[in-house]
This record gives C-alpha cells, structure tokens and sequence, in this order.
C-alpha cells in the first residue's frame, strides 16, 4: 500500500528516493517545485530534504576548495529559499552547512598557520601525517557530544580567531612551502579534500539531530510538567506530542487540545484519537504511537473559540512552532496568537518547544511577509456562490507572536528565555551567512 | 473506503503490475471551439495569460502534482507556437516530473478525431487521465484514482470516471446558459443519464429526458445541476475503442458521454463519476469563465496554484496585504491607488493619481496618470495614455491605448492593436488586426480613431449554438460571448462536400438513409485511411471495407467514394511529406490496386458506368484538394496503367456533362487534357493496329 501511494503522489518520500538515483541539478530542480507545490511543508520535512539535498550537492561537487563549496551551497541555497521563503527552516539548514565549511576551512588553515610557523619548511609532509589522523579523531570524540554546547563553546573562539587571522593565512598559504617544493601540492591539496570529508559527516549530524530532538526536547518534559497540571496546547506537533508523552508516563495531569480550526483541524483530531491514517506516509513514524489517552491522561478537544474562557483553569501552554526568529519572536500555527494573548491576560506560563533547526537569524522587519495565506475554501465552502462573488476570504496559515507573549523556549539544548535566543543564533549561524 | 476497497482487491489481483504501471494523460490543448476569438487569431488558446501564468502551466502542473508521469499533449491551432513554449519550458527540462511529454500533432478538428487518432496511435497503455489544456485544479487525484481501480478491478466494464467538482446553483466559474445535469445512481456512483439544458431556448421550458426505465430499476437517483464539469476525466483504453466505434462523437459529453449511456444496453459499459466537495477544480471554457477563474486565483481558492508560487521560471510574485501580488521592479507614482485583488508584473510604470482595482498587469505595462482601471485583465507590454478609463475588459498584449480613451466592460482588444486618443469602445466590442485566415486586416478609423490600428471583428455566424450570452447581465463583467462553434468538417471532407454536391443519390432519398450512407463513408472512408497510413496489407484493407459496406448496406458508389476519399487523403499527405505527385500516387494505386479493383464490375462490358463513375469520384474529390489538377493526372495515368480503367471509360468520363459540369470541375481536368489527347491516339492507333491484325 505505501508503496504505491508514494509512487504516485510526490512528496518528501519520494524525493528522498529519487535523491540517489536522479542528477544534482534534477535533484535541486525537484525540490524546488516540491516546496512551491507544497508538496513538502512541515519543517522537518523542509529541513531533512534541504539537508539530504546539501549533503548530495557537496559530495557531488568535485571541487575541494572550501570557496568554491562555499559558492556552490550558497547558490542551489538561494534558489531554494526563493521557492519558499515562508519555510525559514530552509534557509537555516543552508547556513548551518554554509557555517560548517567555514569552520572546518579556518580549523584547517588555522591548524596549517600554525604548523608552518612553528615547524620547519624542510618538512611539508610531517604536519600533514600528523595533522590527518588527528582531525578525524578529534571529530569523533565531538560528535558524541550534544553538538550544540560544543559548537556554543567553540564558535565565539574560532570567530573571534577568524576576525584577526582572517586575512593573514590567506596572504601566507601561498607563500608556504607548497609553492616552492614539488611536494607541496600535498598539503595544499589535502586539506582541501578533508574539508569536504568533515563537511559531509557535519551534514551527517545535522540529519542526526534533526531525526533526534524531538526525543531530546522530550527529555527536559518532567521538568516542566508537574503532577496534576492543566496543560493547553494547539494543533498537532510531533515535538509537543513527544513531550507530553514523556510527562504522561510518569505522572497525570489534563491536556486541552485546541483543534486549530481550519487547516489543521483533522490532523489534531486524529492526533488526540489516535485513529492516524495509515496513508499518511509522512508521518508513519508517529502512527506508531499511542495518544495520550492510552496512557490514561484526559485529554480535552476545543474549539478554538473556548480558549480565552478555559485560560483561567490552565496551569502553562505549551505550543509547538513553526520557526523561531531572532527576536524570540515565533511564527506558529494560526490561532497562536490569540492563545498567547489569552495566557497573558490570565498571567499563565506560556512554552514553546522547538528544535534548534527552526531557530532563524532572520530578524522580523515586516510580520506580513513572513506569514502565509492558504486555501480559501476552507473558511468559506466554495460551493457557496453568491458569497464567494462578494466576500475576500483570507486564511492565514500562520500567525506572528511576538517575543514578550512567551515566556520559556525548550529546544533540544534546554530551556531559554525569549531575550536569550540571539545568543543560540550566534553560536549556530556565522555572521557572513544571515543573508547569504 | 476505495483504498480499504483496493487493498482487498489487490491480493487477488497483479498487485506487482499495478505498481510499476505509470500514469499517463492526455491533454488537449485545444478545445476546437471559438470562444477566445479574436486572441485565438494569434496565439494558442491554452498560451493565453490566466492572472500572467499560461493556461497550459496550470494544467500541467495539476497532473504533476497527480503523479503523472507521461503526457500526450495535442496541440490543435498554432501547434508550433505551442510546441515551441513547452520545448523551451520547465517541462521539457531533465528535472521535469514527467518521463515523457510528447507533443502530437494531428490534424483534427473535433476532441472526437482526436481520440480516434489516439487510439490508431496505439500509444496508451493504460488507465490515463484526459484533460483539457485549460483544467485547473489543486485536486489530489489519488483517492479518484484509486476508486477508479477498483471499480475496474470488480468489473471491467467501469471504464470512466469523471471528476465533478460541487457549486452551489449560482457561481461563477458555472456557465450560466447551458447547465449540465447528471443522473447519477448514489449507491455506486454510477453516472446513468446526461443531459445539456440548454436555458435559453424560450419555446420550451427546461426539460430532462429520463427513460423510464432507468427510473424503475434504481432504487435511488440524484438528479444534479449543481456540479462543475472540470473535464478531468480518469479513463481505460476501452473509452478510446468506444471514441473509435463512433465515428459521429465530437464532443466529450454532448456527445461521448450521452451516447455511450444511452447505448447502454448495447455496449455495456458503464460510466462514473466522484463528485468532490473539498478542492478547486475549474475549466477555462469561456471568458466568463476566464474571469471568474482569475478572481479564483487571486483571492486564492486555487491555493497553492496563486501568483505568488511562481510557476514559471523567473516569476518573483510577492502576495501584499489585501490580495495584492506584486514582483520586484515596479514603479509606483506615489499618488496613484492600488486597490484589493490586483497583480502587478515586473517593469511597470504607473503615473500620479491613477487607481487601479481588481485588475491583472502584465510585464513592462507604461500606465498614464489619472487612469482608472477596474476589473481588467491587461497583457504584457500594453500602454495606457493619461486620463484613459478601463473597466472589465480583456486587453492583449502591445496594445496601445491613447489619451483619454473609454473601454468599456467586456471589451476585447487583440494583440497590437492601436486606439487613437480619445476613442470610446463600446461593452462587448473585440479589436483585432489579423483575420481569420490570418492576414492583416485595413485598420477601421470609425473605431480605433485616426491613426489607430485594428477593425472590428465580428464573430462567426454559427448563432445557434450560442453559449454565456450576454443574457447573463446580473454577473459582473458581461462578455459578449463568442459562439460555441464546433466545426462540422470531420475527418471525410469528401462525404460533406460530395453531398453537399449535386450527386445523384442512389439510396434512398429519407433523411435517416442521408445519415447512414454520411456515417458509412466517414467510417468507411477512416478505416481505409487509417490503413493506408499505418501500412496494412491489401486483404485486410478489403475485409474491413467488405464489413462496413455489408453493414451499411451501402451502394457501390458510395464505397468508390469513401475509398478515393481515403486514397486522395492519404496521397495528399504523402505529397506534404515531401514526396512528388507522381511518385505518391504510384506508390499507393499500385499497392492498393485490388481495393480499388473491387470496386468495379464493368471490366467486359462496353459500357463502363463503374470506371466512370470511379473517375467522376476522383474528379470531384481532387476539386478541393491542393494540386489537385496534377494528382488527377497522374491518378488517370496510373489507373490506366495498372489497367483498372479502360479507354473507353475515359472517354466516356471526358464526354460525360457531369465531368465538365462547373467552373471547378473544369479547372481541375485541364491538366488530364494531354492525357486524354495521347490516349485518344493510341487508341486510333492500335484499333488500325487490331485492323491489320485481321487482316
């Protein structure tokens, strides 16, 4: 059954399929009209083609020289964002990668730098047999590690560096000994091809991560959810269904399920009943789990027209989101916002669960812009004709909500206020790359 | 419930094969009617700007959102510039969604003839969707698709499905003159009884036709107005058999539709249909529905097929608040107003206090000051003189709008066109520089004004079929609606334009007998054609016409005709291939002497009526034909030399007033004169050879 249904309708699936077998630029051309179709729209689903996308980019790119890549990425990255621009996760994996080549280029000329200052200009091959193995190892030892409190104490050091050095390894690497000797095409082309090596296995942990956080902001859940608590949360979300799951095995408490009311209604519906259909070959993994009423949690459906009323008995919100912006600011699901309202007139904690892919650099000048209108007919039925002549129907799919309406974000590095977000930016996005 | 349905299904069945079967369709990019004229004068119908994206980009975007993976695309008027857009679009590239996009060329005039050249084509391999060139649809086809299958895995005999989109009984992509209703039976979604009410014809109220039949053996019965015919059709092979059987089907449901469920009892085949309530799914028919599918897409119903998803390559639309699509590269006076619903491409300039509402601008369009513009779909490159006012009208591209200029509603102006300052157009009016026969027409300065350019053009005459007329007024634009005219010439032009002639008719003279011997000598004519072409042996050939002709009860010279119908056609396109007279018409009389042979019974007579007639036939075919004085002569020839026709039947011909009966007649045999001159000779000469034989 899934074998067909993937056969004919396209979507993330049967792209990710089509990725091996299909050229680079069909590939990129593929999930170009796929994100305009909105074949593919979930921001995981984004984030895991753009970064399986990249992945395949670089490994096809003969080049080795970290400029070079650096163009490459950027290139296929701004087409694809142009396909898109409201699916920000996009953007945001191009530059995680952009980032990684950039570090991994200065560790390597850095590491170079040094060793041509301190070592002889006899031996060229030396620094290379001992710089080889240890890079790798060094690696390895890093990836075990929740990358991101590595990168958050690494990133300020090599930037800082960057910003000093910066012009000066360039001005000497030709100038090293790989100009002169006949060997020293070696080192010069080395490193260069490491390069793509580490940047390929980056790419690699990003997919990791992004196949893991739920699991990982899951883990901060009986922090935050005591016993005998009135949860509110909205529409249907892999990260808060993980979460509340995590709560529920330990401890009882209620959930009120707003339904998000038109354009995510059934998804939550059947994210509370837990009748998911089998066709939805997307999530298939979330088919597998129990709602939470099996677990003998209450779980209360609304409309979202009950929410101000109900806000007075609910102890915290906890919504998912779509992407995060700079600001702390919070581009989620429509009705998002009325629920934020309605917990800050009623003075309740209001948390946001996300994984860090979806935090974006990207600061919110113009809201509008940012927000997407969907379908009509699903405010209005079309049918409806003598309305349909009269009457402009908008439906927005997404709301903006401002960063001082939420009070606590999870991700999957733990719990921070809105105002401490930029900091996670720096440490995850370099600076040359917020608008590449 | 069809996926349940399907999974039962497929254990039983070759679930490996279903699998690996890719989806094919077939879309018809032309709809052989006349309802854009006069910007289908110029350009395809399906290239025609819908909110700045071609028609044909929506369609082709719905079937690769389907999954389909090949298409047949025919491209019926302006073919080459239709094939030219798709070589050089996004369709054609290595990342295009479909395996194979294959352009046909046909020269058909009916949706009829061409799914009969589809089916001698021998192309599809299964199930396929058929849709016109100006469907557009977020539709996910699957669950359609899926109930089709199974369907047709419980009964071969299911071979159709349409997908019919629910409206309330007022809206604006319905065409309001002519309502289809579909009788469906609810319980298998089995469409029973189709019907077109036609709501203008004053004489009699609206009224269906339902067997009683019908009635008595459902238990239950929906009797349905309200639906869109979108025309995406989910077909089986079977349908285009059932096209090729009835040669008088044109239209896909006036005809197609109604007759195969009329003739139900006969062939058996049932017909169904999914009715879908969630999604947009609309056709381009008319200009009022050219509107109506606009306003659709900008205030997006038709999500995420909207401006600001730039289907084509190179689009930046960017949606603004209120419905306002814009892309980079716009300049703005700052005085003018920009309403609600509009959509603003790349390079245009407006000028100080000019207000714009509802209205479409094409690329690189120079708007005056203190223009207004409402409801108006404006093409690319168009330039509009200060203080002009248009409203609700149509205006194509490089069109140049003087000064002070009124356009009133409904108003059509055609590629080019030039107006002077201060011309009023009136509501319903078209513009256009070309003809009909595609030559630039003398400009009329009672309407374009001094120095203008353009004429008035006054659509085709067929009033009778007449569909959205301007009846409709309560609708906000009112278009003057161009005619449903299909075109009458089928794929026989012979079996119109011989009996249109004064032939002498053998059968009977009853209108009934008129329409069979039409129907036998198209159909016979076809199948010998057909033949012809795909290279068939001379037995097959003859088997074929021997059934036809016994089925038909049809004279002999009806089957001399429908046979040199065939021959000339095929030899005609021989010639177009390249080939010369002589060498076409060798090639295929000598193959194909037999069939000919058989046509005639006067071989050891005196006198010759068969081989006269035969020529008389050939005569009157080659009158309408291109080099048809030639083709005669060389038909003579090699009739003569292959001994099929004597020289007395020649001269018999020659002398017999029917052969020299009109201008046309004549002009066409002048050639054959040499022929019958040297033929003349030789026969004196070897009757004095036959003479000194005896002697």
């Amino acid at each position: 059954m899934p074998s067909t249904s993937s056969a004919l309708t396209p979507g993330l699936a049967s792209f990710l399929k089509s990725l091996k077998t299909n050229a680079i630029d069909t590939s990129i051309e593929n999930l170009i009209s796929l994100l305009k179709r909105r074949q593919i729209r979930h921001s995981r689903s984004c984030a895991t083609a753009t970064a399986y996308l990249l992945l395949r980019v670089i490994s096809a790119c003969r080049t080795s020289d970290s400029a070079k890549l650096i163009e490459r990425v950027q290139s296929v990255g701004r087409r694809l964002v142009a396909a898109q621009p409201r699916e920000m996760v996009v953007g945001n994996i191009v530059r995680r990668v952009l980032g990684l080549i950039r570090d991994e280029a200065e560790d390597d000329r850095e590491a170079e730098y040094a060793l041509s200052e301190a070592g002889s200009e006899s031996q060229p091959h030396t620094p290379r047999a001992f710089d080889d193995p240890s890079l790798p190892l060094d690696r390895d030892a890093l990836s075990v590690r929740p990358e991101g409190s590595e990168r958050a104490a690494r990133s300020p050091l090599t930037s800082m560096f960057s910003l000093l050095s910066h012009p000066e390894p360039e001005a000497s690497l030709p100038s090293t000994p790989g100009s002169l000797s006949p060997s020293g095409r070696l080192p010069g082309h080395g490193p260069a091809k490491d390069v793509r090596a580490e940047v390929l296995e980056g790419i690699g942990e990003i997919i990791d991560e992004l196949g893991q956080v739920d699991d990982q902001i899951a883990a901060y859940a009986l922090d935050h959810i005591h016993s005998n608590e009135i949860i509110l949360t909205h529409t249907s979300s892999t990260t808060v269904q993980k979460f509340l799951l995590k709560a529920a095995a330990k401890r009882k408490f209620t959930v009120i399920h707003a339904e998000s009311y038109p354009n995510n209604h059934e998804t939550t519906h059947i994210t509370v009943s837990g009748n998911a259909s089998k066709d939805d070959e997307i999530l298939s993994t979330e088919s597998f789990q129990k709602p939470l009423i099996d677990l003998g949690i209450t779980v209360i459906l609304i409309p979202d027209s009950a929410v101000f009323a109900l806000m007075s008995r609910v102890n915290k919100v906890i919504l998912g989101t779509h992407s995060v912006l700079a600001n702390g600011g919070l581009v989620a699901a429509a009705g998002t916002r009325v629920i934020a309202r309605a917990a800050k007139v009623h003075q309740t904690p209001m948390v946001v669960v996300s994984g860090v892919y979806k935090l974006s650099p990207v600061y919110p000048f113009d809201f509008d812009s940012l927000i997407e209108y969907g379908d009509a007919g699903k405010v209005l039925p079309y049918e409806d004709g003598d309305l349909v002549d009269q009457i402009d129907v908008q439906n927005p799919l997404y709301d903006y909500v401002p960063a001082e309406l939420v009070d606590l974000y999870i991700t999957n590095l733990g719990g921070h206020a809105p105002s401490y977000l930029y900091r996670i930016v720096s440490d995850h996005y370099r600076k040359e790359d917020i608008s590449f | 419930m069809g996926v349940k349905q399907k999974a039962a299904a497929k254990p039983k069945g070759n679930a490996a094969e279903e699998v690996e079967e890719t989806l094919q369709a077939v879309v018809l990019a032309d709809t052989f009617e006349t309802r854009f004229e006069p910007f289908t004068l110029d350009k395809p119908r399906c290239l025609l700007p819908l909110a700045n994206t071609p028609l044909i980009e929506y369609t082709l975007e719905f079937l690769a959102n389907a999954g389909v993976e090949e298409i047949f695309l025919y491209g019926g008027a302006h073919s080459d510039q239709l094939e030219k857009y798709i070589n050089a679009s996004k369709w054609r590239a290595p990342s295009s969604p479909f395996k194979q996009l294959n352009f046909l060329k046909s020269t058909s005039t009916s949706v009829g003839d061409v799914m009969r050249d589809l089916d001698g084509k021998h192309l599809i391999t299964g199930d396929f969707i058929l849709v016109s060139g100006d469907v557009i649809s977020n539709l996910p086809i699957e669950s359609a698709l899926a109930k089709h299958r199974a369907r047709r895995e419980a009964d071969k005999n299911a071979i159709m499905t349409m997908v019919l989109r629910e409206a309330g009984r007022n809206h604006r992509t319905k065409s309001s003159s002519i309502s289809p209703v579909f009788v469906i039976d609810p319980t298998k979604d089995r469409c029973i009884h189709y019907e077109e009410i036609d709501h203008h014809v004053e004489e009699h109220p609206a009224r269906l036709n339902i067997d009683s039949e019908i009635i008595l053996s459902h238990a239950e019965l929906d009797i349905r107005q309200d639906l869109i015919d979108c025309s995406i059709d989910i077909c089986t092979p079977d349908v285009l058999s059932l096209w090729s059987d009835s040669f008088d089907y044109q239209t896909p449901r006036k005809h197609f539709l109604f007759g195969v469920l009329k003739d139900y009892e006969l062939n058996g085949k049932t017909l169904h249909t999914h009715i879908i309530k969630d999604n947009y799914a609309a056709r381009v028919r008319s200009l009022k529905a050219y509107d109506a599918v606009s306003k659709d897409i900008i205030s997006r119903w038709t999500y995420p097929l909207c401006p600001d998803t730039n289907l084509l390559p190179g689009h930046q639309y960017d949606l603004r608040k209120g419905s306002l699509y814009q892309e980079p590269g716009v300049t703005l006076a700052r005085s003018c107003v920009i309403g609600r619903r509009t959509v603003i491409g790349q390079g245009i300039s407006i000028g100080d206090r000019t207000t714009v509402h509802s209205t479409v601008l094409g690329r690189n369009c120079k708007i005056g000051r203190n223009v207004k513009l409402e409801g108006a779909y404006i093409w690319d490159d168009v330039v509009i003189g200060d203080g002009s006012d248009v409203r609700g009208a149509i205006i194509a591209d490089g069109v140049v709008v003087g000064k002070d200029c009124r356009i009133a509603s409904g108003a059509l102006l055609s590629y080019g066109v030039k107006l002077a300052d201060g011309v009023t157009v009136e509501g319903g009016m078209r513009i256009t520089k070309s003809r009909r026969d595609g030559t630039a027409a003398p400009s009329d300065s009672a309407v374009v004004g001094e120095g203008g350019e353009g004429y008035e053009f006054v659509p085709g005459d067929e009033d009778d079929e007449d569909e959205d007329d301007a009846s409709d007024a309560s609708s906000g634009l009112v278009y003057r609606m161009p005619n449903l005219s299909l075109s009458s010439a089928s794929i026989s032009t012979l079996s119109s334009d011989v009996s249109d002639g004064s032939w002498p008719r053998s059968g009977g003279s009853s209108v009934s007998g008129d329409e069979e011997e039409d129907h036998f000598q198209q159909d016979a004519s076809t199948s010998v054609y057909d033949s012809l072409r795909d290279g068939v042996t001379v037995d097959v050939v003859q088997l074929e016409l021997v059934s036809l002709r016994m089925a038909a009860n049809a004279s002999d010279n009806q089957v001399r005709r429908a046979v040199v119908s065939a021959f000339m056609k095929h030899i005609q396109q021989l010639m177009e291939g390249g080939k010369g007279a002589g060498d076409a018409v060798h090639e295929v009389f000598s193959k194909y002497r037999d069939v000919i042979d058989r046509t005639l019974f006067d071989r050891n007579k005196d006198d010759k009526p068969d081989q006269v007639d035969l020529l008389l036939v050939l005569q009157q075919d080659l009158v309408h034909r291109l080099k048809g004085d030639t083709v005669l002569l060389f038909a003579a020839k090699e009739l003569y030399e292959i001994e099929l026709v004597d020289e007395e039947a020649y001269d018999q011909w020659w002398h017999d007033e029917r052969s020299s009966g009109s201008d046309e007649m004549r002009s066409v045999r002048t050639q054959t004169q040499q022929f019958v001159d040297w033929l003349a000779n030789a026969e004196e000469e070897s009757s004095e050879d036959d003479e000194s034989d005896d002697e």
